[in-house]
């Protein structure tokens, strides 16, 4: 393995990331490349987490574009600050500048409102991390507007003119596939699959999260949530939700689950009523042991 | 990074060609791209290289399979194990018959026509027409058919979406369209501009099967195909036996039996074999940008499949991560006692959101529900 791949992976980690070559070198690769790295995977398997880190691991600032239907340009890269700009002109009324000048004034950067898109072009110091959380949510329009300011990290403001990145910020985009992105952005990106962990890594991941939790405890967490992996449910839980339980349990001082203590906590890993009641079934049908043993 | 090698550049060209030929959307910036990968990692250890290529060359976690395969047969490795050739069903033999010759298909669309003129008492009320099945079908329905397409038209129209637009009148004030227009006038907020909800605007596909097995219910499911055309301007109507047609502009002729003319002259397979896995697959192929989120694709079928129900199956999944939604019609889901298990059927259910019945007009007036995005 390449030396700097395994630098990030140690540095994911020591951020408390648990992680694999795959992503360590998709991160890697993006770097070196300065390409967008697009993460897919099911929710709740820490595509986010990624983006995070890797600011921690760069010592940079993270920009984050949350994207949902029909997001515009206006809240994702600029805004004229409207309301100060009428401000300034009413207090310069009587001045005797000209009307070139108090133009020049009010269309300058101060009144310029940066959303997320133009922060990371024009960011100072260290290249920030970019991250366009969940894209699959934006729609196509928002997606071809994406395509450009991606291409070339340059934004023209008619008042201003163009702006360009001083240093390339690194880019992370996460879908859920709520629904198809196009081949064009997937070409302009790295690909990254993020699956559900095995169940040696979940294990380490609810070590490493919840430092305190019984030995026991863990593993039947994980093992239990594995075996709902494998039935059909309408919301399967992620690692995110491992951990919630984990937390949860470890909250009520358990060191081993218990058919009472599952019932109680459903709620933290199963967010569907139809989901609720097939595991509910299941325990009814004292099938406790056999979810939650690794040996399944 | 290093200067990659004339050979190494070489032979990741040839793993993109060999991708490209399994079906892999790659360009040629990709190759770079997979070359400057290969660069920055360490070539001597095979699951850099395996990483690399896939971070570059993979595009979504579908193809993940034949990347894996190719991978490993391209770059040495376990020789990957090949695909179970599909099984010739026991009763493909008498279904896969050669497409019905010219003059029969002329024969069954002449027949359609003839009973359009035969002059059956019309149903006194719309349930009682409903109830129907299609194989029992009376003729003057065709008005009927079309009171119904307008209806579905009707619930297809544009509906306001989440974006804005300016507009002169508007339901809201756009403020800061207003604040703008006010810099020019020295701040002084002379004209309110409004902005109101851009519409959104559902397009329909339907690609409907007319092989022999649908011959019962052809004649109907073409009245409402060509009504809803006709009702409605952002339907686009294929039809398919052994392949595909389409047919969205012989429907739009006025008068209904001079479309189904149009059609005769138009469509090679009337009442032939049934191959709706490579007639979606084609259609996938062809008419990639018919499709997109604000798309519902109706299937229209009985789901007899004598093709590979494994190709159906790829072409549904492609069609379903595209559309806003897929909509699967069987006639046969209104017999009672169906159940969907020939083997297309089973390939198609896991990739459809929504499966109902299409045998008689009730069905289909349920069917407006499913419409609307």
């Amino acid at each position: 393995m390449r030396e700097e791949i395994q630098r990030i992976q140690q540095a994911m980690e020591g951020e408390g990331y648990v992680t694999d070559r795959s992503v360590a070198t998709a991160v890697h690769l993006s770097m070196t490349l300065g390409k967008p790295l697009l993460v897919e995977g099911h929710p709740g398997v820490g595509k986010t987490e990624i983006a995070k880190v890797l600011a921690t691991v760069q010592q940079g600032d993270l920009i984050r574009l949350q994207c949902y239907e029909g997001l515009d340009a206006t809240t994702a890269l600029y805004e004229w600050n409207y309301p100060k700009q009428l401000l300034h002109i009413r207090l310069q009324q009587d001045g005797d500048r000209s009307i070139a000048a108090r133009e020049a004034d009010i269309f300058s950067e101060r009144f310029l409102l940066k959303r997320p898109l133009l922060a990371a072009i024009t960011h100072e110091g260290r290249p920030p991390v970019l991250l366009i959380d969940e894209v699959d949510r934006a729609d196509e329009e928002f997606e071809a507007f994406l395509l450009e300011v991606l291409s070339d990290f340059q934004v023209t403001i008619p008042e201003v003119g163009t702006v360009r990145a001083a240093a390339r910020p690194s880019v992370v985009l996460t879908s859920n596939r709520a629904r198809d992105l196009s081949d064009a952005l997937r070409r302009r990106c790295l690909y990254l699959w993020i699956d559900y962990p095995s169940l040696e890594k979940e294990l380490r991941i609810v070590r490493t999260r919840i430092p305190g939790i019984d030995e026991r405890l863990a593993r039947e967490v994980t093992a239990f949530i594995h075996s709902l992996r494998r039935m059909k449910l309408a919301k399967v839980p992620g690692v995110a939700e491992s951990l919630d339980w984990a937390q949860a349990l470890v909250a009520l001082h358990a060191t081993h689950l218990d058919e009472e203590l599952v019932r109680e906590t459903l709620g933290c890993f199963l967010k569907d009523e139809e989901d609720l009641r097939t595991v509910s079934a299941r325990l009814d049908a004292g099938e406790l042991a056999a979810l939650s043993s690794s040996v399944a | 990074m290093t200067a990659p090698s004339a050979d190494l550049v070489e032979h990741t060209a040839r793993f993109c060609r060999r991708l490209r030929a399994h079906g892999l959307p790659l360009g040629p910036g990709d190759t770079l791209d997979a070359t400057r990968a290969l660069g920055s990692v360490d070539l001597v250890d095979r699951e850099d290289v395996r990483l690399a290529l896939r971070a570059t060359l993979l595009k979504r976690v579908e193809d993940s399979p034949v990347f894996d395969a190719l991978f490993d047969s391209f770059w040495g490795g376990p020789v990957p194990v090949p695909r179970n050739p599909p099984v010739v069903p026991p009763d493909a033999e008498e279904e896969r018959e050669s497409p019905a010759s010219a003059s029969q298909r002329k024969r069954t669309l002449e027949s359609w026509q003839e009973l359009e003129e035969l002059a059956v008492p019309a149903p006194s009320s719309r349930e009682a027409l409903g109830r129907q099945d299609f194989e029992s079908f009376g003729d003057d329905e065709l008005r009927a058919v079309t009171a119904l397409a307008r209806r579905i038209a009707r619930r297809l129209s544009a509906r306001p979406g989440r974006r804005w637009k300016l507009s002169r009148r508007g339901e809201q004030v756009s403020l800061r369209r207003t604040l703008r227009e006010a810099l020019k006038t020295g701040g002084e907020l002379s004209t309110l501009t409004y902005r109101r909800r851009k519409l959104r605007r559902t397009r329909l596909v339907i690609l409907a099967d007319v092989s022999g097995s649908m011959d019962l219910y052809a004649r109907l499911l073409l009245q409402f195909l060509y009504a809803l055309q006709n009702a409605f301007s952002r339907v686009e109507t294929f039809v398919f036996a052994t392949r595909l047609s389409r047919v969205t502009d012989e429907l739009r002729t006025p008068g209904y039996r001079e479309a189904l003319g149009h059609l005769s002259e138009r469509v090679q397979d009337w009442s032939g074999g049934t191959r709706i896995g490579e007639s979606l697959s084609s259609f996938v192929a062809s008419w990639p940008r018919l499709v997109d989120r604000r798309t519902v694709v109706v299937v229209l079928s009985d789901g007899w499949e004598t093709g590979d129900p494994e190709v159906l199956g790829e072409a549904l999944a492609v069609l379903h991560r595209r559309a806003g939604r897929l909509v699967w019609l069987n006639p046969l889901l209104g017999s009672p006692g169906y159940e969907p298990l020939t083997r297309g059927m089973q390939a198609a259910l896991p990739h459809i959101d929504v499966f109902a019945p299409a045998n008689d007009l009730a069905s289909l007036e349920q069917l407006a529900r499913h419409l609307s995005l």
